[in-house]
């Protein structure tokens, strides 16, 4: 075996699986401990619109974009609708966005056939076609979150545990989340390319909720976390050298077992009713 | 500053999309006053809170507190402090009793770095409601009803507040620590300040309140216990007849039995 591990794309791939599981860490387990998990799939199936949209503009002559940009605005108004909305209503407001936006995906696709692939990449995903240029934006794009979080952390804590509450000690609640969702959605799309629409929610959710079961506080689950999607990601990219498989569709597979195999020892051990 | 007036609503009214809330509410709560509110479920008591609190604005009327109109919601929240119902917490995360003392701290320091100071504030404001320091490395989710209610209690507390809102303390809550944090809000009262407290069940606190306000989505009674408690007024409020026990001291104890 030659020394694959020195290649550029390899490379490319093992931060890649850094910079994942740094925003399954953050992004994850505030999705969560704010009890949102399905904007993580109703964002990340949106951007695919906002992708195929920003393809069609630069085959028609415009400036060409990178794609995952147009999926960081139509995340971003997914977020912003599901935080208008009321609670209840919530979880319906994120589906039909997911519907309309899957539906308009797949109408742009139609427009741009010869282009179509490029979008149908962002729903499998495959950590090895990771360029240059979309490290430079997941590496923004965390960054970006990773200081919202740090600034802002005890207001989206406080939302999350008690929404009325943060109102009345005089927070923004409403501001703060806005901010909460569009931080989970931006981390949704950037995981696009890597991991595929379909497995993000595995990718992100799975190893921030498999957490939530086993930590003793807060920083705990935001360590464990990112164990857990970091060993997932890598298990990925190994078992690929040895197999034909794709590491995404691995990784999201251990993370969602590593969650299944937690719920059930905690079962086995009364601590949890399933 | 806090200026001298209480609280004063005049011809409140709100509602929720097309469903009116509370209508024609008109009170005044002086400043230092122990007022309790009740009434039937749905009667508006915790939308008069959030009114009091800033969080909702009357669609007509008007609410000063302290002076400041209710769209003055950051200096009102400057003086209050306030307690939810526990059932609109969500709690399914391993968060730290440590984390829930902190909030409320942290929010009035408007999300500053906290100091060694802030967390002793918060260990005063647990051991007035009988915990001690070791439940902050305690699990939130871990704690017993009763020991959720009195966190909450001693988190609102904690900001010493001008004006103490409390929605449904006691529920869950046995009697000894039931006691304990009546004992918290008389020792506030001492001091001046103003304790407004939504509940179900009136009778553990007939005893200690200044005025009641019995309410059904207008205001049926407001005062002294006597003029409100009385058996056509809980009729007016619940819709069915609640036969009225008078206590040794001679307070009129109404028996809910299953009306609510």
């Amino acid at each position: 075996m030659e020394l694959l591990p020195l290649q550029p794309y390899i490379i490319r791939a093992l931060l890649g699986v850094f910079l994942i599981s740094l925003n399954a860490s953050i992004a994850g387990s505030f999705t969560v401990f704010r009890n949102v998990s399905f904007l993580v799939a109703g964002a990340s199936h949106s951007a695919l619109a906002g992708a195929a949209l920003f393809i069609l503009l630069g085959s028609m002559g415009m400036p060409e974009i990178n794609p995952i940009v147009g999926g960081l605005i139509f995340a971003l108004i997914v977020a912003i609708s599901a935080g208008y909305t009321r609670k209840e209503d919530i979880n319906t407001v994120i589906g039909i966005s997911f519907a309309m936006s899957m539906s308009l995906a797949v109408l742009l696709i139609s427009m741009i056939r010869e282009y179509s692939s490029r979008v149908w990449t962002l729903l499998i995903g495959d950590i090895y076609l990771l360029t240059q240029h979309d490290i430079y934006l997941m590496v923004g794009v965390t960054a970006f979150n990773i200081t919202l979080i740090l600034m802002f952390y005890r207001a989206f804590l406080f939302i999350s545990f008690d929404f009325e509450g943060a109102e009345a000690f005089g927070l923004n609640a409403r501001l703060y989340n806005y901010v909460l969702l569009s931080i989970i959605a931006l981390s949704s799309v950037i995981l696009l390319k890597g991991v595929g629409a379909i497995l993000v929610f595995a990718m992100l959710v799975a190893p921030a909720a498999a957490s939530n079961e086993v930590a003793r506080n807060i920083r705990e689950v935001f360590l464990f976390s990112f164990l857990i999607a970091l060993l997932s990601g890598l298990g990925g990219i190994a078992v690929s050298f040895f197999v034909d498989v794709s590491p995404g569709a691995f990784a999201s597979l251990l993370a969602t077992l590593t969650y299944f195999f937690i719920l059930s020892l905690r079962r086995l051990s009364g601590k949890v009713q399933i | 500053m806090v200026k001298e007036e209480g609280i004063i609503a005049e011809n409140l009214f709100f509602r929720y999309s097309n469903f009116p809330v509370l209508s024609n509410i008109s009170f005044e709560i002086k400043k230092g006053e122990f007022v309790a509110i009740t009434g039937p479920n749905g009667s508006g008591k915790t939308t008069l809170l959030k009114l009091i609190l800033g969080i909702l604005q009357p669609e007509s009327g008007k609410i000063t507190i302290y002076g400041h109109d209710s769209s003055e919601r950051e200096q009102i929240q400057a003086i209050t402090g306030f307690m939810p119902q526990r059932e609109h917490i969500s709690s399914g995360f391993p968060i730290l009793v440590r984390d829930v003392m902190m909030m409320g701290i942290s929010a009035r320091k408007r999300l500053k770095k906290l100091s060694e100071e802030d967390e002793e504030i918060a260990i005063k404001a647990l051991e007035a409601v009988g915990m001690n320091e070791e439940f902050l490395n305690r699990k939130f989710d871990r704690l017993s009803g009763g020991q959720k209610q009195r966190v909450l209690f001693a988190r609102a507390i904690a900001v010493e507040p001008e004006i103490l809102l409390l929605d449904e303390p006691f529920n869950g809550v046995d009697i000894p620590s039931q006691n304990r944090m009546l004992d918290t809000v008389m020792e506030l009262r001492r001091k001046g300040k103003t304790v407004i407290i939504v509940v179900h069940n009136i009778n553990p606190l007939l005893h200690h309140i200044d005025k009641l306000m019995l309410l059904r989505n207008r205001l049926i009674a407001c005062g002294r216990i006597e003029e409100v408690l009385t058996e056509q007024n809980l009729r007016k409020a619940y819709g069915a007849s609640i036969p009225i026990i008078y206590c040794e001291e001679g307070f009129g104890h109404p028996v809910y039995g299953d009306t609510h």
